[in-house]
Parts: C-alpha cells; structure tokens; sequence
C-alpha cells in the first residue's frame, strides 16, 4: 500500500474534512506569524525612538598628543558615520564677576569650545540671545543667574592647575538635552548618576584652544562638584579616578538608515563600527558609544516585551489549535468513511493510522504555510512602516520558520487524539455499542483544581515578595519582569480551563430543565435542542469551553490593554509631574506661577527641584508647596509608606522643616521618622549649605521624582534657608483637552517658557517598552478570538449536523417545519453561546487581574487597580454574538442542502 | 375517494460528470382510502424514492401527484411539512428513532410538532404504546430496546396522529422473520382497524402478500403485479 499516496488521496477526497482541519491551523500559523512580526515592528520601534533624543551617537575622545584632523578624516572616512563636529570641553573651579565694585563667584563648571556647525548639527547650545562672537563666550542661564551676568559683562575663569581667564560675554545659551555630552564620559561616575554641570559657557573651538587651554596643565585634573563646597566631617566621598580638566573631543552622528531595527542586532553593529574606528585610531581616541548605552537596557525590555506579546496570544494560539478537535468531530463522519474504504482495500490498522496521520501533517503543513502568507499580509498592513525598518525579510523568515514548525508539531500532536477515537468506532461501528469513556485521568487527580491553587499560591508568593519593583540605579524606566509574573496566569489560564470543562460537561448532564426553558423560548424545536446538547455532552462542553476560552481570552487581553494603557498616562503623568509642566527660561520666583492661572488651567503649583548632597550622595531635593500641589499633580496612596497621600501633604505643612524622604535613602541612612536629617543645598550662588530638616515619612514615588533616591520638602522653608528663590518649573492641571490648553498656556505665556504636557512626555517615554503601543496586538488578539469564537461554535454546529443528518431527516419526515428544524440548531446555538461568552466574560475579568501581576513589571508604580473597558467588552460580545449568527447561517446552509431520502437510507 | 393519485411520475437525479439517474420514471399510481398497497422491488429500483415524493420529501421531476386532495407540487415545503404533521405516518427501516428521547417521547414527536401540550401528549403517547404491546416502555431508553421494540415505537409515532396515510419504507428489513412477522400484522392491523391507507415499499414477496393491491417495481417502472 503506497501510504503517501493515500494520505495525499484522503485529502484531496474528502475537501471538507481537510478544510475544517486546516482552518484552526491556519489561524494558530497566522496569530503567531503576525504577533512575531508585531514584535519585531515594535522592537524597531523603539530602538528608533530611544535613538531619536540623543544629539550625537558617540563621543570620540581623543588620547593626549593625538592629531585631531587625523582622527575627524579616520571617521569622516567610515561608512557609517554621517556627520563629525568637534568638540573641546575644559573644567573651571570657580568663576567670577566684578561689577560696580561688587564681586560675584561661582563654584565649577566647563568651558566648551565648539565647531560652527555643532549647534546646527545637533540641536544643542542654541543662543537665546546675543552670539559667540570671537574672543567672547556664550553663558549658561544658570551660570548668568548665579553671577547676575549679561552680555557684555566678563567673567573671569579660575582653570585647573591655578592658571586663569577673563572673557567678555556676547550671549546666553541653552544647555537642554546636553547633560550626556556634559557629564562625566568614564562609567563609574555615570552610574552614580553624577550631575552635569550647570555653569556652562560656550566659545568657538579656536579660541578655547588658544584662550584657555594653553594655560591648563596637561596633568591637570577637575575638582569634584561633590567635594566643592567643602565635605562634613565623617562622611566618606566615593572614589573614583578624577576627570582630567581638559577633554577633547569629535562628536559623531552615524547613518541611522544603516542601524539594524532590532536593539541586540544595532548594538552589535555599533560595536562593529566602534571597533573599526578604534582600530584604525591604534589607542589614540577611545570611542564612548553614547547610542549603545542608550540600547543597552532595551534588548532585555525588549525580549520581555517579545515574551509578553507571545504570551498575550498564547490562549489565541493554543485555541486556534484545540479548533483541531471540533474540526474532527465535525468531520468524523468522512473520517470513518474514508476508514472503512480504506479497511475494505485491505489496509491494516497500522496503515489506516499511518495515512490519516499522513494526511494530518499535509494538512497542517498546507494551513500553517497559508497562516504565514496571511499573518505576513496582516503584519505589512497593520505595521509595515516599522517592520521594513526592522529589516522585515530575515523578520519574516524567523516568524515564517517558527510559524510552520510550531504550528504543524501542534497540531499534528493535537490530532492524534480524536483521530484515534474515531478510527477505534470505525472498527467498532459494526456493534453499534454505546461509548461510554471514563472519567479522565486528569478530572480524578483533580489537577484543575490543584493548577488554580498552585497559580494562586504563585500569585500572592511573587506579588507580596517584592520581586518586582526594584528599577535601575539611574532611575531609568526598564521591565523587571521576572517569569514568575507569567506563571500565575498560566496557570490560572491551564487550571481555569480544565475545571471549566469540568463544571460544564457536569453541569450538561444534569440539564434536565434545559429543553423545557428552551422550548419555552423556541417552541419544539428549542426542546429538542436542549434534548441534544445534553445528549452531546462532550461535544457541547468542548464548544462552550471554547467559545468561553476564546471571550475570556479577548477580555483578558483588552483589560491587559487598558490598564497599560492608564498606566502608561500614570507614568507620563509622573514623570512630568502633572498634565502640564511650565519651565521658566530666565530665573523666575515661586509668585510667577500665578501668572499660568487663567483660561483652560484648572490649577498651578511652583515646583523646585535642586540637585543637593545628603552625605557624598547627590539627591533631587523637590520643594514643593504642599497646600496646591495635591490639586495639580497625580498623588496617590500608594505612593506613601504607611501613609496616605493627604496624610503625608498634611505633615509637610504642619512642619516647615518636614521632609519626606525615599524609601531608598530611609533604607541607606537608617533614618525613621522624627530624625533630624542635615542636607547640603545650592544657595543661590551654587554654593552648597547645610540645612537641617526633620523626617516626617517615606515615599516611594513622587512627580517629578527619579525612581530612585529624593526628598520632598516645604518650598517656603528651602527658600528661606538657602535665599535662593528660582524654581525650576510650575506643575498645571488641564481643565479639559491638554493639547489645547498646552498651546492655549505657550501662546499666552511667550517665549521666556518652555511647556511640556502630557502627549509629547508620552512619546519621549521611549527607552522601554512602555512606549509600545500595543492598539495592534489587541486588535490581532480580540480579531482572532472573535474568529476563533465564530469558527469553534461553526463546527460544532456542523459537527452536530454531521451527526444528526438523520435525525434532522427524520424530523423532517414525521412533519418538522423547517423552521422547527431551525429553532433546534438555533436552540443549541444560542445555550452554547450564552454559557460560553457568559463564563468567558467571568473567566477574562479574572485572568485580566492576574495579568496585572506583570503590569507591575513593566510600570512603576504598579496599577493600584485594573481599568475595565466595559464599552470595548461589550462591542467585542457583540461581534461575538455577529460570528455567532454567521456560523449559524452556515450550519443552516447545510441543513437546507440535506437530502432527506438519502440521509434516511444511511445506516 | 383516492387517498393518492399520481400520474406520470417522474424522478432524477442529475451528477456532474455522469449521465442523469432516473429514479422514477413515468409511474402511475392510485391509492384508495382504507386500502394497502405494496410496492415491491429489488434494492436500487427507486421504490424509496417513490415513497420520498408520495411523501412530500422530493418533488417530481415531472407529471402531477395528489394526496388527499392536495397537489404536492403547488404546496411549500412548510405546507407539505404541516400535511405530513397531520395526516400522514412514516415508518423506517431503520426505526428513525432519535437517541436523546425516551420510547414515550419519541412516540409523542409528531405532537410536540403541532404543539400539543405535553400532558395530552404523554397520554396519547402511552395510549399508542399499548396497542403496539410496550405499555411500560415509555420512559425506556432507545438503545435499551430490542431490535423489534424499536420498530414497534417506529409504528406507534406513525400512528400517534391518526394519519389517513402511512408509508413504510421496509419496516421489517431491520427485522428477523419472527419480529418481522409481528410488526407487519402489528402495522396492517392497525392500519385496517382506522380505515387509513397504507403503502407498504417492500423487497419480501411475504410482507407483499398481506397487501390488497401489489405493484412491482424495476428500473424505476411501475407494474401491476402478482401476489406471491
């Protein structure tokens, strides 16, 4: 017996049995083929988007005695690189002012020589006003507030190794988005998160060149901004090798277009690059690779991101494959004829299994090759724009492979157990006995219940145990998932599913009311579906299992979603500090902030944030008003130890000198509240000075606050202490459409502010994969369970009609109306529904809590609560119902084709 | 009074690819009320088919057919459905029973079709098992009973309605010869006790032999015949 041919044969014979196998595999193949693509989309995503804020790719540091025109020709010379500016960056201790008589010093900062076209390249150190004229220099607005310079004015530079300069100054520069280039360049103090310098001022490469850097020692070195203004005994400083005062640098901005999409792939290739260079520099230049290190925490958020997106359609997928079961009993009935051809041809029970197994994998080969097609065609429409940047052909190729391989394995393995069922009645037919199948193994080990118990245990173990929330140093938003954040809603998922096929095929048994009800609504018809579906007990029970699996999972998918997508606000919220933040441009009291009152705002608070020293340590200090802050900003329980937000806003303002510290700093200096803690803060000059607080409580998260290490403390009473009266920016709350009142705020307040609201925070919230949008995952997900749905009910319609041909014949012939043959399949539709989307609804509500388990992994703070998109829910049902109507109409196209003489003559 | 009266019947069955099967063809048939026919012939002769349109299960192809008094052609399929709901009984070969029912409930069908409600139904249904001999079979299951009980649940829903017509398409094929013997005098009976008519499609001369008009019928053709 030539059993491929067979097998070949079996499914070219019997269309219809190939075709209902081959509709769930086709589904799974596509899920997974467009959910993969959607991960390499995203990842493309956002590897373009952390990109996109960084001004230059690399610093090119160059070696003392290198020949910096020989270095700018090896890199002008690279293929990758696009563009090369200089950049000259030299350390002063102090500097100062002499007007009217009157001195006025400040602490360190750096000289910057630039290449002309720096500015223009890289969008930094625009002018706000005047120029660099030569011999002149551009100030920072920090550093002409803390000198009380203006153009015109000159400052006088005291350089490392005791040499000095005096500058006339020609303008005022912004320093925005330049605190990479500016910081330190070694790892060690980037990782402690080592402040930029804010006293900045900006000249032409060739005068700092012959200005300033002949009078600095080439062994000079900086001074430390922490030890600067003098360090209190006791407190050790943290060592590291001192930044030498003198920095030379070739900024390098490399050829986007070149850069793989994916994060792992584009490190790998500016490590290439980095290499390339390095080596043609032989130890004259050290390359700092600016955009690896902003790609370094994204390849580890993006293989969670790729596991959750899996994981999201992972019910989708393994359901499209559990199609395989009702598409064999569907079709059981070609099964058994074709058997018994083969039988009568004399194949063996061997054989018989080897050809239909043959014709299984055909079948899900040919569905899983045509998933792919599908799932490719999907993927282009809904995100082709990203995945052509991801490098779409080895994308495609790697979902391609995955897709089929998983796929046809799946449902092949998924086949093989109704098939042997149905070949065991084949042989068995003759006896006409009634099969009755035991209690399976699982139901009397009761591990449905044992999985619930174990994921609930997973859940509360892993959500109490604090696995969680610790985030990097820098306070940098990256996922800490852990795989414990998948296990409970697996298992949830596997247990759930398995008690539910419990409940219902129990539960179909003891249905003596059901035909009664039914026949009440549907007339005779409706009762004898009832009669049926109990009677089809198992078939029944695997279709509302289904249909519920396949709601549950469309609802657990869309909860997923919008709760990430509430927190994603609650993030962008927290970062920015509220709906709108109003930056001052020029040196601006706390009582400006009633000058944003007025048209479309709700409310304003001023907010001062300074970069101050608890021991060695360099905290945010947040001094906030506390009466107006909790109108304005985003504050939750939460976000307190012990405390509630109104609770921790009241001690503030009962205590001028209360201040909240983090959970970290509590942590580090064993500090409890009551103790009196002494923090150094800039005064107005920069120069730091002891002020004493008292600890009122812990918070683990406030607006505006790094992840990490911050103080929360009165404005009024900081003001007073330090005479330094600038705030930093002022917090305002929409009263409506924020992208309205954000332009209505910028036109009435000029250009000496600068607002940044909520919409463009959440863009810039890139560097993780937070900044996913996951609208087309949800619509892939919700679209194929609401497929799923329609296709799992379909067959088992068909499957019911394949089985009761006669039945329906013979109603037919004792005087059924058609319409009383209708209501019966009508009837067991409309049982099969509304038990299945009603516990699909309960199942994915529940499912959808679990899930917040790894929200709590990727935002920080966690969802106190999940959002619960009734209105999404209830569209979704609705089509549900729709898929629904649309199978039933198959399944009455089918009834309306049975021949009712020839379904008589069948025995 | 004719119960049936068909002229020029005429049946096929068209399949892409091959020549047209004629299942009936040309056939001319008169029923009386209150008498049995039988109509005998090899397996494959279109005897079925036949009993399909008397039915109401098929249309003709061609020629006219009346069943007491309704031009089948010109009803709907919900009038023809209706007609054989009131007036007209079925009987299977292979018994035609529905699994998910009990024997009582089975019986009741063809009422709980026209809406009957279920206690008059549960009391004719019980009635007409009695006079088939399963008094206590009501609440039975299908696959509880004998080959020959089924067939005499078969004969009872047939008769539940008080039909002037009842068909029966080898009611004792799926039989022995004793169970066959006992439905067959079981169902003419009946039959004859109701003055209702039967057409009785049969391969076994014996079962034949009971009718009072006997027609063979080859390659779809209809003859008077013979009783054996």
């Amino acid at each position: 017996m030539n059993l491929p041919r067979h097998a070949l044969r079996l499914v070219l014979r019997e269309p219809r049995r190939s075709l209902a196998a081959l509709v769930g595999v086709a589904i799974a193949s596509t899920l997974i083929t467009s959910v993969l693509l959607f991960g390499a989309a995203s990842s493309s995503t956002v590897t373009r988007r952390a990109l996109a804020d960084l001004p230059v790719d690399a610093q090119v540091v160059l070696g003392q005695g290198a020949d910096p025109a020989a270095a700018r020709a090896i890199l002008t010379a690279d293929p990758a690189v696009r563009n090369v500016t200089g950049f000259d960056l030299a350390h002063f201790n102090s500097a100062a002012t002499d007007k009217a008589g009157t001195a006025t010093q400040t602490s360190v900062g750096v000289l910057l020589g630039l290449d002309s076209s720096f500015s223009s390249a890289t969008g930094l150190f625009g002018l706000s006003s005047g120029s660099v004229t030569p011999g002149a220099i551009a100030i920072s607005r920090d550093l002409a507030s803390n000198l009380g310079a203006v153009p015109g004015d000159t400052v006088a530079f005291q350089l490392p190794g005791g040499g000095s300069v005096s500058l006339p100054v020609s303008g005022i520069v912004s320093i925005v988005g330049a605190d990479l280039i500016l910081g330190p360049i070694d790892a060690a103090h980037r990782a402690v998160g080592a402040n930029p310098p804010v006293n900045v001022a900006v000249m032409s490469q060739t005068d700092l060149e012959s200005l300033v850097l002949s009078k600095i020692p080439a062994d000079a070195v900086a001074t430390d901004p922490a030890t600067a203004g003098g360090t209190p005994s006791g407190v050790n400083t943290p060592v590291f090798a001192p930044d030498p005062a003198v920095r030379r640098e070739l900024h390098v901005q490399l050829d986007h277009a070149q850069l793989p999409g994916d994060p792992v792939a584009a490190q790998t290739w500016l490590d290439t690059v980095r290499r390339r260079v390095e080596r043609q520099g032989a130890g004259t230049i050290t390359w700092v690779d600016d955009a690896a290190a902003s790609l370094e925490p994204l390849a580890k958020d993006l293989a969670w991101g790729q596991i959750l997106f899996i994981f999201l359609a992972l019910p989708g997928i393994l359901l499209a494959l559990a199609l395989s079961r009702l598409a064999a009993d569907a079709t059981a009935d070609a099964t058994r004829r074709h058997a018994a051809l083969l039988r009568a041809r004399g194949a063996t029970r061997r054989q018989l299994g080897s050809v239909f197994m043959g014709a299984t994998i055909v079948t899900a080969l040919i569905g899983s090759l045509l998933g792919v097609v599908l799932g490719v065609g999907i993927g282009f429409t809904l995100f082709g724009a990203d995945l052509a940047s991801a490098g779409a052909p080895g994308a495609v190729l790697r979902g391609g492979v995955i897709a089929i391989v998983l796929t046809t394995v799946l449902a092949s393995l998924a086949a093989i157990l109704p098939l042997r069922a149905q070949l065991s009645e084949e042989i068995a037919a003759g006896r006409q006995e009634l099969q009755r199948g035991g209690v399976p193994l699982w139901q009397r080990l009761y591990l449905d219940v044992v999985t619930l118990i174990v994921g609930a245990v997973v859940y509360v173990v892993a959500g109490g145990s604090g696995i969680h929330p610790v985030l990097n140093a820098e306070g940098n938003p990256t996922v800490t998932l852990a795989l414990t954040s998948f296990v409970a809603p697996l298992f949830f998922w596997v247990g759930g599913t398995a008690l539910l096929l419990r409940v219902v095929t129990a539960g179909l048994q003891r249905t003596g009311r059901l035909s009664l009800v039914l026949g009440r609504i549907l007339g005779p018809g409706g009762e004898l579906a009832g009669r049926s579906v109990t009677a089809r007990a198992a078939a029944a029970s695997r279709a509302i299992v289904v249909l519920a699996l396949a709601v549950g999972f469309a609802t657990s998918v869309l909860v997923f979603d919008a709760t990430y997508r509430q927190q994603q606000v609650v993030d962008a919220q927290l970062t920015l500090g509220a709906d709108l933040k109003a930056t001052p441009l020029a040196a601006t009291p706390a009582s400006a902030a009633a000058n944003l009152a007025g048209a479309g705002i709700a409310g304003v608070t001023p907010f001062v944030d300074r970069v101050v020293y608890v021991g060695p340590e360099a905290q945010d200090l947040l001094a906030i008003d506390a009466s107006t802050l909790a109108s304005v900003a985003p504050l939750s329980d939460s976000f307190f130890v012990d405390s509630t937000a109104s609770a921790a806003m009241a001690a503030l303002q009962s205590s001028p000198d209360a201040i909240l510290v983090s959970a970290e700093t509590a942590k580090d200096y064993s500090i409890v509240a009551g103790d009196h803690i002494r923090i150094r803060v800039p005064d107005a000059s920069g120069i730091l000075k002891t002020v004493d607080f008292t600890m009122a409580g812990i918070a683990l998260e406030f607006p505006t606050a790094p992840k990490d290490a911050f103080l929360v403390a009165n404005q009024a009473y900081v003001v007073a202490q330090t005479g330094n009266d600038r705030i930093s920016f002022v917090l305002a709350r929409a009263d409506g459409n924020v992208g309205t009142a954000s332009a209505n705020l910028a036109r009435r307040l000029g250009s000496g502010w600068q607002i940044a609201d909520l919409g463009t925070t959440s863009a810039r919230l890139a560097n993780s994969i937070t900044s996913v949008d996951l609208s087309s995952l949800v619509l892939l997900d919700v679209g194929f369970a609401v497929l799923i749905a329609g296709v799992g009910v379909a067959l088992f319609l068909l499957a019911g009609l394949a089985e009761r041909r006669r039945e329906f014949a013979t109603l037919i012939a004792i005087g059924a109306e058609p319409r009383q043959v209708r209501a019966s399949m009508v009837g067991e539709a409309l049982f099969i529904g509304a038990a299945g989307v009603s516990q699909g609804l309960i199942a994915g509500g529940l499912v959808g809590l679990a899930l917040l388990q790894i929200l709590a992994g990727i935002f920080d703070p966690p969802a106190d609560s999940p959002a619960i998109p009734l209105a999404l829910i209830g569209v979704m049902t609705v089509i549900v119902g729709l898929s629904l109507a649309g199978a039933l109409a198959l399944a009455d196209r089918g009834l309306s084709r049975l021949s009712v003489v020839a379904a008589l003559r069948e025995r | 009074m004719n119960v049936i009266t068909g002229r020029g019947l005429c049946r096929r069955y068209v399949q892409s690819g091959l020549d047209p099967v004629v299942a009936v063809a040309d056939v001319d048939l008169t029923v009386e009320a209150g008498t049995v026919v039988a109509i005998e012939g090899p397996s494959g002769s279109g005897k079925t088919t036949l009993l399909g349109l008397l039915a109401g299960l098929e249309v003709p192809d061609g020629g006219t057919l009346e069943v007491m008094g309704l031009e089948l052609s010109r009803l709907s399929r919900t009038e023809r459905a209706r007609l054989r709901q009131a007036r007209i009984g079925i009987v299977f070969q292979s018994f035609g029973l529905l699994a998910s029912l009990t024997a009582g409930e089975n019986v009741a069908l063809p009422l709980a079709l026209a809406a009957v409600p279920p206690r008059d139904r549960e009391f004719r249904a019980r009635l007409a098992l009695e006079e088939v001999g399963l008094g206590a079979a009501y609440g039975a299951r299908i696959d509880e009973l004998s080959g020959g009980e089924r067939q005499r649940v078969g004969v009872a829903r047939a008769l539940i309605n008080e039909p002037a017509l009842i068909l029966a398409d080898e009611p004792t094929g799926s039989l022995d010869e004793e169970n066959a013997g006992d439905v067959l005098a079981l169902l003419t009976d009946a039959v004859r006790r109701r003055g209702a008519s039967l057409v009785l499609v049969t391969h076994d001369p014996a079962s034949a032999a009971r009718a009072d008009h006997h027609y063979l019928m080859r390659d779809g053709r209809l003859s008077l015949g013979v009783p054996a």
